[in-house]
């Protein structure tokens, strides 16, 4: 098990996620969507950044080098933020 | 026979000189604070309002008599039950956060009173421990009363002595400010920062809303307390002088890392009281605006009075201003089962001062009440309801103020990480990181809620963590106060942006 945290752009606080090493980037956002869908609309088109860096849906959270209890975010596509690092 | 003022210089300064031991030994720093000093550095120590046993006790009787008077003449159920319901809700928030923290007041000025480097810093601190055990007393009985009508009034003697996450927050704040701090620490955070500034916020600025929304009892009660704040909050300034004087850097650091804690905790006490939980038109001011006049303004003549400079993030605690208490709120909505009092969607009146007092961010918050509403729509009003508009995901929180990872603003939240001898830590703005990067000896062995819960201390469920937890029951848990039934939610409204 992999505890995350997790932020989704447009929210107002951020929630642990139970991941998986083996899941894909793109089951963690379907995962992270859900959790915060009370305050955004889960049909944001989106990325899910990690240590700054823009993943793959496709890729494992292996791959991607994710790490437990570490902050990723969901993100506005051409989105208007800064980025905020750890 | 003496006048006052002969007789009263000698009742103040008491101390003598050891023979049989040393000052060391008698006022050790460790529990005495540093920079520790010899007693001919503070024997000059001086309060500016002084006062005898006796006056202290006539004084103290005429005041309780007038809270007491008060509570008779409508302080009663009837009385209270023609409040607005938001407002008794905020009653609710201060009465559980008051009572017992004053307590711990009682326990810190009773070290200053062992532990103070002179006599007369001594005696001020024994009768400020009096009026912080006075402070306990008064919520408990006004709101005892209460019990009997609204079981959420529990509460306010329950509180500290629950597992409740914004109460694991609140016991992190006092037990570090008052029960776990030395003498000089204790004082300058606790005299210097919270009461001569955010108990200002609470005991003045809530005061006067109170008035506004016809809560005589409490503006009384608040109004009584503030006077004793307002006398040994004196103790501090003394205290903080020779500070400045030997260990200027130290003391910048008290004072920078005290006004940051003091503001998120006041900043989700009276901010969410004064911009949600009063009614529209009975609001005077914003807690922006009572924030500005209280404290942003008087913490600028103390800084400039003591040589001391604003702290290194006041541009930080500027944005947050416009924004923290809100992002707290409406998270705190989305989870209110979590906690022991009721919450009011804000109206499309509420949306639109809000907008004029907050107009950097208010739109990103109009977004999330949308949302929130439209589920509302969706499901339908009612209380079997409640838990379709309730979310479900662990909240996560700071590893230093234990409060919900809400800082920043909702397009960049500020949350960072850190790794630290070989642990993961969390927090919420980088003022919290600073002051845990500076004492982590403090504070790295602190389990947040999220740790609690994945080390099995906590239940991982979240109907369990509720309730076996957070010890809330469905009687006691917190609700929307109008079941999501609002006339406005299924008539289309326009942005206030």
């Amino acid at each position: 098990m992999l505890p995350l945290y997790g932020f989704v752009e447009g929210d107002t606080i951020g929630v642990l996620i139970l991941a998986d090493e083996t899941e894909s980037v793109g089951s963690l956002a379907g995962k992270l969507r859900e959790a915060t869908s009370l305050r955004v609309d889960p049909g944001m088109d989106g990325d899910i950044v990690y240590e700054g860096t823009a993943l793959d849906p496709a890729s494992t959270l292996a791959e991607a080098g994710f790490r437990s209890l570490q902050r990723f975010d969901l993100r506005r596509k051409n989105g208007i933020s800064e980025s905020r690092g750890a | 026979m003496l006048k006052r003022e002969e007789w009263l210089p000698l009742a103040r300064k008491l101390d003598w000189n050891f023979s049989f031991t040393t000052e060391q030994e008698v006022f050790p720093a460790v529990i005495s604070g540093q920079p520790w000093l010899p007693h001919a550095e503070w024997e000059d120590w001086d309060e500016a309002f002084k006062t005898s046993y006796r006056e202290y006790v006539e004084n103290q009787h005429e005041k309780d008599a007038a809270v007491y008077a008060v509570r008779d003449a409508v302080g009663r159920l009837e009385n209270m039950e023609n409040l607005a319901t938001p407002w008794i809700n905020g009653l609710k928030v201060h009465a559980a956060a008051l009572a017992l923290a004053e307590f711990t007041g009682t326990i810190g000025n009773l070290r200053g009173a062992r532990f103070g480097r002179d006599s007369a810093w001594r005696a001020m601190a024994c009768f400020g421990a009096l009026d912080e055990f006075r402070h306990t007393q008064i919520p408990l009985i006004l709101m005892h009363e209460l019990v009997r009508w609204n079981p959420q009034f529990d509460w306010t003697h329950r509180f500290y002595h629950t597992n409740n996450w914004f109460a694991i927050a609140a016991r992190h704040f006092f037990d570090e400010l008052t029960l776990g701090q030395n003498a000089i620490e204790f004082h300058i955070a606790t005299n210097v920062v919270l009461e001569t500034g955010f108990t200002n916020l609470q005991f003045v600025g809530l005061a006067s809303l109170a008035r506004e929304a016809g809560d005589y009892l409490f503006e009384k009660m608040v109004t009584s307390i503030q006077t004793d704040e307002a006398r040994h909050a004196q103790i501090g300034y003394p205290v903080l002088a020779l500070v400045v004087k030997h260990d200027p850097e130290y003391a910048q650091y008290l004072i920078d890392k005290w006004f940051w804690r003091n503001w998120h905790m006041f900043s989700i006490l009276t901010g969410v009281t004064m911009d949600y939980l009063t009614n529209a038109g009975q609001r005077s001011s914003s807690f922006k605006e009572f924030m500005e006049e209280w404290i942003v303004d008087q913490f600028f003549r103390t800084l400039d009075e003591f040589g001391l400079k604003k702290p290194w993030y006041w541009d930080i605690f500027l944005e947050e201003l416009d924004i923290y208490h809100h992002m707290i709120y409406a998270s705190a909505y989305t989870y209110r089962a979590t906690l022991w009092f009721d919450f009011v969607m804000p109206g499309p009146e509420d949306r639109t001062w809000l907008s004029e007092k907050y107009p950097r961010h208010w739109h990103d918050m109009e977004a999330v009440w949308d949302r929130i509403g439209a589920r509302w729509s969706e499901v339908g009003p009612g209380s079997d309801n409640e838990m379709f508009v309730h979310a479900t995901a662990l909240p996560t929180f700071c590893d230093l103020c234990q409060l919900p990872l809400s800082a920043g603003t909702p397009r960049n939240n500020t949350a960072n990480t850190l790794t630290f001898e070989g642990r993961n830590y969390i927090f919420c703005s980088q003022p919290c990181r600073w002051i845990f990067l500076r004492e982590p000896e403090r504070y790295a062995g602190h389990k947040d809620l999220v740790k609690r819960v994945l080390s099995g201390e906590a239940p991982a469920d979240f109907g369990e963590l509720i309730g076996n937890y957070f010890s809330l029951t469905p009687e006691t848990w917190g609700k929307d106060l109008h079941s999501g039934n609002y006339s406005w939610l299924s008539k289309p409204r326009s942005r206030a942006h």
